[in-house]
């Protein structure tokens, strides 16, 4: 059986971090699970825990398209 | 959907990032080419190593990239570059902006470059420039980080652990500042310091009580002599498997410290060390110390468990078996955790994780969980208590 390369840096540290490439697929993700989300919720006739829902889910989708586009830049 | 929008989530383990300038900022001219500061080391065929300096020691990078955007048969670590994080690892106003999308209203981030409780600063040459630093990482972080949005960042600071004395002036200074914990090492032993079982702590716990100020335990913070020694050949894994254990270690010390006893209004918090570990570990104290108390040097009166229930909190990101053991846990000792921006966090969803983890939980406990406790714990009163608080005082 092969042994196991092991990674040579010490990892304990923790600081596996969010780069900017591993953060602008994470917003492609969930923009578009959010997009779906909006979709669904948008009917003819709305009540209003479900025109609340909305704005939340709006206003959080364009807070993500404006992170994404400022990892873009 | 026991996780309600009006419940806001607390983080109590983040982390943050220096930016390069945290010490030169902040320390005297005369201590600035000694002070830690970032070099830049070229490196063919890619842009330079950014790594930090201290004194004469480079520290190999400032952070790393293990998984982001490769295939797992290329994972790997690669030192980062400033460029190439996120802003919100070091710009506290981006940080906001991404807890914002990911619905975190606060969070408690620990140091990096110094180590999660500052223990870089025990390798220095010069002590007095070392205090000058940790000084200058708390100012960083009370006068510059947390101040950028002071109802979103919980303010944790570091100590001088090489000297007590300096220690109790440094949580004193702070929470004069607005500290709001203490982070301190999870196995001090581990690391050359005495261990929780020993008197030099006295005075540093009781300023930690003076001030209503948590000892915040991160796991690995007691470095790579307290990490559980996994066989040479074993995969990594095993490793990460373990790293609760950690937090399991020093739970017992406490629970068989005389230190506990002599401090009875201390609070002390595990982070990232899960919470599911801690109805065996606490039961098993029991079992101990009703059989073997009266040969040893501990307490005879107050059983571990009681010892549990007065002083120690966990959290976790996700633990379904710790939510589903929550009361015998206790679930005013259960804290919530998002550990951005490492990639092992949910961002930008980590609140959607919070609401299928508690999708069995009753809402009044959830709250509990994801914010009360946190509150509680940290003397962290939502904007608006403060306020009906500093009208009434």
């Amino acid at each position: 059986m092969d042994s196991v390369e092991q990674i040579p840096e010490d990892d304990w540290t923790d600081q596996d971090l969010l780069t900017r490439d591993e953060a602008g697929r994470r917003l492609e993700a969930e923009i578009e699970v959010v997009t779906g989300e909006l979709a669904a919720l948008r009917h003819p006739d709305p009540g209003p825990l479900e025109l609340a829902e909305i704005t939340l889910l709006a206003r959080r989708l364009a807070a993500m398209k404006a992170a994404r586009s400022d990892l873009r830049s | 959907m026991p996780l309600q929008p009006w419940m806001k989530l607390i983080s109590v383990d983040d982390h943050l990032i220096e930016h390069p300038l945290v010490w030169q900022d902040r320390v005297p001219a005369k201590y600035k080419e000694q002070a830690p500061r970032i070099v830049e080391t070229p490196r063919p065929g890619h842009l330079p190593i950014q790594s930090w300096r201290y004194e004469d020691r480079d520290y190999p990078y400032i952070g790393l990239n293990a998984v982001a955007g490769k295939k797992p048969e290329e994972y790997g670590l690669e030192p980062v570059r400033y460029d190439d994080m996120i802003p919100g690892c070091y710009d506290p106003k981006a940080r906001v902006a991404d807890m914002d999308i990911d619905g975190v209203q606060a969070m408690m981030c620990f140091p990096s470059f110094p180590r999660f409780c500052g223990t870089i600063f025990l390798e220095a040459q010069d002590k007095a420039l070392a205090l000058l630093c940790v000084q200058a990482y708390n100012d960083f972080v009370l006068d510059e980080w947390t101040a950028a949005a002071p109802d979103r960042f919980i303010p944790v600071v570091i100590l001088p652990l090489w000297d007590a004395q300096l220690s109790v002036q440094e949580i004193h200074r702070t929470a004069a500042k607005g500290a709001k914990a203490i982070t301190f090492p999870d196995l001090p032993q581990a690391l050359g310091l005495p261990s929780v079982h020993n008197d030099y702590w006295d005075p540093v716990l009781s300023a930690a009580e003076e001030t209503g100020m948590p000892l915040c335990q991160h796991f690995g913070s007691g470095g790579t002599n307290a990490i559980p020694q996994i066989a040479k050949d074993a995969p990594f894994a095993v490793m990460i498997n373990l790293m609760g254990t950690n937090s399991m270690h020093s739970t017992a010390d406490w629970m068989f410290s005389p230190l506990l006893h002599r401090h009875p209004k201390l609070k002390i918090g595990l982070s990232e060390g899960g919470v599911g570990w801690i109805p065996y570990i606490v039961e098993r104290a029991d079992y101990v110390w009703k059989k073997h108390r009266y040969y040893q040097n501990i307490n005879k009166d107050v059983p571990p468990s009681e010892l549990f229930k007065r002083h120690i909190h966990g959290c976790f990101i996700e633990d379904e078996f710790g939510v589903n053991n929550r009361h015998i846990i206790g679930v005013d000792r259960i804290t919530w955790e998002c550990d951005y921006p490492h990639s092992d966090s949910f961002w930008p969803a980590s609140r959607k994780r919070a609401a299928e983890v508690f999708a069995n939980v009753p809402d009044e406990e959830v709250h509990r969980m994801v914010e009360l406790n946190a509150r509680r714990f940290y003397n962290f009163p939502a904007a608006e208590e403060a306020v009906s608080v500093a009208a009434v005082g």
